[in-house]
């Protein structure tokens, strides 16, 4: 990528803090009930207001702000993990499901599902969230038993695993035709009914994961420059490697178990990021949960909107738009 | 000049203050598929040395350098600094004693100054931002190696050899006691390759480095080495200086061409020149 569209801190965070804002205010204010963004602000900052109306209040906060933080959290999520594993892998191909944890997530919550497993209250997003775990420390512990100790054979390994459990779920979906269209559903991925819930079970975790891929930015840069020159500066490489996959995967599990599988952010939301803010982590991490905050706030927002009242599987949007965005920015960006 | 003593007295967290930076090998021994690669290598370098090691392709003077720098275990033996055994010490203080710039790189679009920065990691630790005093370590480490304009060049970007020249900085940011340089001059024009075994030098003589240099160019190794070692299948052939390694029945015997001795006009240092029309 070249240098010339680099821009400064000072510049980019406050000026995608702001779009954020802005985005996330005129999210709130579309639906089944439009809102204008000041009737969104009012019912926002003065519920009890005499100038508020009293429906704009129940619609903003109990209907679409829980909904709308839940996405900017989630993409933020998926960016930030997806930023982390290009680096620790040195492949622009990878995304944040690439050890493993789309397949583990959409096992657990196919079975959760069709009932095989119960977890109480949240059965599916709970199963989502154990099965992407599992899945991401299997191939993590087949890796360190093999002693192919390297990136390369978690990767190696992360694709092995996520096509057996694939296989799995596919199986599943054809022995319960019953089934078949709820599980389908949760595969896209969406927001549909999501609601605070979901939001106080994946926020916490999301954000304490965000925080730990962005204090381990500097091993992440270590990494990219190959295992033997972060072993040469002193890095433990074990160490490094293991608390980036289980900070990236949390971050991974909670998003996945929150929205289901929404694919594409975080592949692409790291590669707009690396235009403007170089490749450093340390900015790289911030930057892309951003980006990855605000393209899945728009891509919801016309999930709910483009085919109203019919809502579109939010992870269907981000590839049908995202990716011809995608490939003329990489044509554009003169990237290799 | 003196920064990577004087100028930085206490390098944060840096132990050892007793540390000279003397690095034994003793009696190293490694096998890849049967095969010895290091075939009970014995070594020092002293502080204020340059020691170059030489040797055919495949001789295991990467190996040999690899395993000084703790990157590689080996079957047998001890590689000692100042008399610590590197493999009862932790990564991070042998980073702080200790810097290798590697001849493969394997890059990303950092900028020159963010890569030559992961120089001070062993030194303000892995988690923390960097400091003042270790932007001024970096700011010196781009000066010695010229690459101060390119600082805010992605090092993909850069050509082959100011990549090399990146690597070199990075070393240098380490603030090391030893320095280890692998194949440091090549992909470098004749200019940077003059400049780069000048600077070795004045590391080792005027601050007080220990620095090992692989070198496949005899005659660049004649020029930057106050010692060498010569290595064959694993095994060190000879050490000393290079009038006592450089000596047409030993080069000749063990690179298999027959060559000729003469003296650098200048300094009087050998000059190895193969015998054309023979073998």
């Amino acid at each position: 990528m070249t240098g010339r569209l680099r821009l400064r801190p000072a510049i980019w965070a406050p000026a995608l803090a702001i779009g954020l804002v802005v985005v996330a205010i005129l999210s709130l204010g579309v639906g089944a009930v439009w809102l204008s963004p000041s009737e969104v602000a009012r019912a926002l900052l003065t519920p009890h207001g005499p100038d508020t109306i009293a429906t704009a209040v129940t619609i903003v906060w109990d209907l679409r702000l829980a909904r709308v933080l839940l996405a900017a959290l989630v993409g933020a999520g998926l960016a930030g993990a997806g930023a982390a594993f290009q680096g620790m892998f040195r492949t622009p191909l990878a995304d944040p499901f690439v050890i493993g944890a789309s397949g583990g997530a959409a096992l657990g919550a196919t079975l959760a599902i069709l009932g095989k497993v119960s977890f109480g209250v949240a059965t599916v997003p709970t199963a989502a969230f154990v099965g992407a775990m599992l899945a991401v420390m299997t191939v993590y512990g087949i890796t360190l038993a093999s002693g192919a100790n390297s990136a390369t054979a978690l990767l190696l390994a992360g694709a092995a695993l996520s096509t057996i459990l694939s296989a799995v779920v596919s199986l599943l979906m054809l022995m319960n035709d019953r089934a078949i269209q709820e599980i389908f559903a949760w595969l896209l991925g969406g927001f549909s009914g999501r609601s605070w819930p979901q939001l106080t079970m994946s926020g916490p975790p999301i954000l304490a994961g965000l925080a730990m891929l962005w204090l381990l930015a500097r091993p992440l840069d270590a990494l990219t420059s190959g295992e033997e020159t972060a072993r040469s500066l002193g890095l433990p490489l074990n160490v490094a490697r293991g608390a980036i996959v289980a900070a990236a995967s949390l971050v991974t599990a909670a998003a996945v178990a929150a929205s289901g599988l929404i694919g594409f952010i975080g592949l692409a939301a790291p590669h707009i990021a690396r235009l403007f803010c170089g490749s450093s982590h340390a900015r790289l991490i911030p930057a892309s949960a951003l980006v990855g905050a605000l393209l899945l706030l728009i891509a919801d927002s016309a999930a709910r909107t483009l085919i109203a009242p019919t809502e579109l599987p939010v992870g269907v949007l981000t590839a049908l738009l995202g990716g011809p965005f995608f490939l003329w920015m990489l044509g554009w960006g003169g990237s290799r | 000049m003196t920064l990577w003593r004087g100028g930085d007295p206490a390098p944060p967290g840096g132990g050892g203050a007793g540390g000279e930076g003397a690095l034994t090998a003793m009696n190293l021994r490694y096998n890849l598929g049967g095969r010895a690669i290091l075939d009970h290598v014995q070594l020092q370098v002293q502080p204020g040395e340059v020691l170059a090691l030489i040797g055919p392709n495949g001789a295991g003077k990467t190996t040999l350098l690899r395993a000084l720098a703790r990157l590689l275990r080996p079957l047998g033996g001890t590689v000692s600094l100042d008399g610590r055994d590197v493999w009862r010490m932790r990564p991070r203080p042998v980073a702080r004693h200790m810097a290798l710039a590697p001849q493969g790189a394997e890059l990303w679009p950092l900028t020159v100054e963010q890569f030559v920065g992961l120089g001070r990691a062993p030194h303000r630790g892995w988690l923390m931002p960097l400091g003042s005093d270790d932007h001024a370590a970096v700011q010196a480490a781009l000066e010695r190696t010229g690459m101060t304009i390119l600082r805010e060049r992605p090092v993909t970007e850069l050509s082959g050899g100011e990549q090399r020249r990146a690597i070199l900085a990075r070393a240098l940011a380490q603030g090391p006691r030893v320095l280890l340089l692998d194949e440091p001059t090549a992909a470098l024009d004749l200019k940077y390759q003059v400049a780069i075994l000048g600077l070795a030098r004045r590391l080792a003589h005027n601050d007080g480095l220990s620095v090992v240099i692989t070198l496949h160019d005899l005659n660049q190794a004649a020029g930057v080495a106050d010692r060498m070692a010569l290595l064959s299948n694993g095994r060190v052939l000879a050490v000393g200086t290079p009038d006592e390694v450089l000596t047409a029945e030993l080069i000749g015997a063990t690179y298999g061409v027959p060559v000729s001795v003469c003296r650098h006009p200048l300094d009087g240092t050998p000059l190895i020149t193969p015998l054309r029309g023979e073998g």
